[in-house]
């Protein structure tokens, strides 16, 4: 049976599309995740406890990211969930990212100085 | 849950159950993190602006959930109609617009209506016909208390003004959780064999 496309989740809110590309590094637990989203914004994006664990449920109800029952490694946190990401989520994640750099492309291009 | 952070771990009951219950002790934890590392004053500034707009936010994400809408339109239309029946009461006319808005609701939610009154659901149908019986509990308390009040040689306007706005929304909630709950079929018992239905 074929999955969800991966078109159709698109345009990924930004809370969602930062949380995947911190997955894309490796497992993680919500704390770690948090950070993780800061530093590749450099320090832009700010989750709070209650919008990064809103996030990571949506994520794992449509399918996007999985609830790992265990932890990743034997010295990892055991009181802390993680979270892997899925393939749905891994193919969603490069489609927006394909988006945005679309995007991206296209405002340079309006953007530049033109030789008059 | 752990017994720190007492004032945050009370702010966690006004998040929906269902999401207190999966990810309260994460977050528990995770405000414990923010402490360590930021220190309080960072930690409270940060999840205090979180908590201000996911609260309420992720409160009416569970409303509109089918099942819980259910819930919000059976308390609007009781809420609506006592409103304005009471208003009639009182002598107030403009009050008849609750009245007609609660019809114009019921007639544009008609569809949910029935279909929520006719999912059958034991657990749902239990839970309505309770509502109802402790509402007519209190609109007949209500309306003993009014009896003796108004057999009394002197009774003021505002007690009777009071036991009105008890009694008539409790006897409109009773009436509309009461059909609601009758018309709700109960779920046939799961047999050998059978898939139970899950919500």
């Amino acid at each position: 049976m074929a999955g969800p496309d991966p078109e159709s989740f698109l345009p990924l809110p930004q809370a969602q599309f930062h949380v995947l590309v911190a997955l894309t590094e490796g497992d993680k637990h919500g704390y770690a995740i948090m950070q993780a989203v800061e530093r590749s914004s450099n320090g832009v994006v700010r989750m709070g406890p209650a919008t990064l664990y809103g996030t990571l449920k949506r994520l794992v109800d449509h399918g996007l990211a999985d609830e790992l029952p265990g932890r990743p490694a034997p010295g990892d946190d055991q009181r802390r969930r993680y979270y892997r990401l899925s393939g749905l989520g891994r193919q969603v994640c490069a489609a927006e990212a394909d988006r945005l750099a679309g995007l991206v492309r296209m405002t340079r291009r309006n953007l530049r100085p033109r030789m008059t | 849950m752990s017994a720190r952070h007492p004032l945050y771990r009370s702010l966690l009951r006004l998040y929906p159950k269902d999401f207190r219950t999966v990810y309260g002790e994460d977050l528990l934890q995770h405000f414990g993190d923010l402490v360590t590392h930021m220190g309080a004053p960072a930690a409270w500034a940060r999840t205090g602006i979180d908590f201000v707009v996911t609260v309420p936010r992720y409160q009416l994400e569970t409303i509109m959930t089918e099942r819980d809408s259910d819930r919000a339109l059976y308390i609007t239309l009781t809420v609506f109609t006592a409103g304005g029946a009471l208003s009639f009461l009182a002598g107030f006319g403009p009050g008849i617009v609750l009245l007609v808005a609660a019809i114009l609701v019921a007639i544009a939610q008609r569809g949910t209506l029935a279909r929520s009154i006719r999912t059958p659901d034991a657990s749902r149908r239990r839970r309505r016909l309770t509502i109802a019986a402790a509402l007519a509990v209190i609109c007949a308390a209500s309306m003993v208390s009014y009896a003796r009040a108004i057999s009394r040689p002197h009774v003021s306007g505002t007690s009777l003004i009071l036991h009105n706005a008890i009694g008539v929304p409790a006897l409109i909630g009773a009436i509309v959780y009461l059909i609601a709950g009758l018309f709700t079929p109960k779920a046939p018992a799961a047999g050998p064999g059978t898939v139970s239905r899950v919500l």
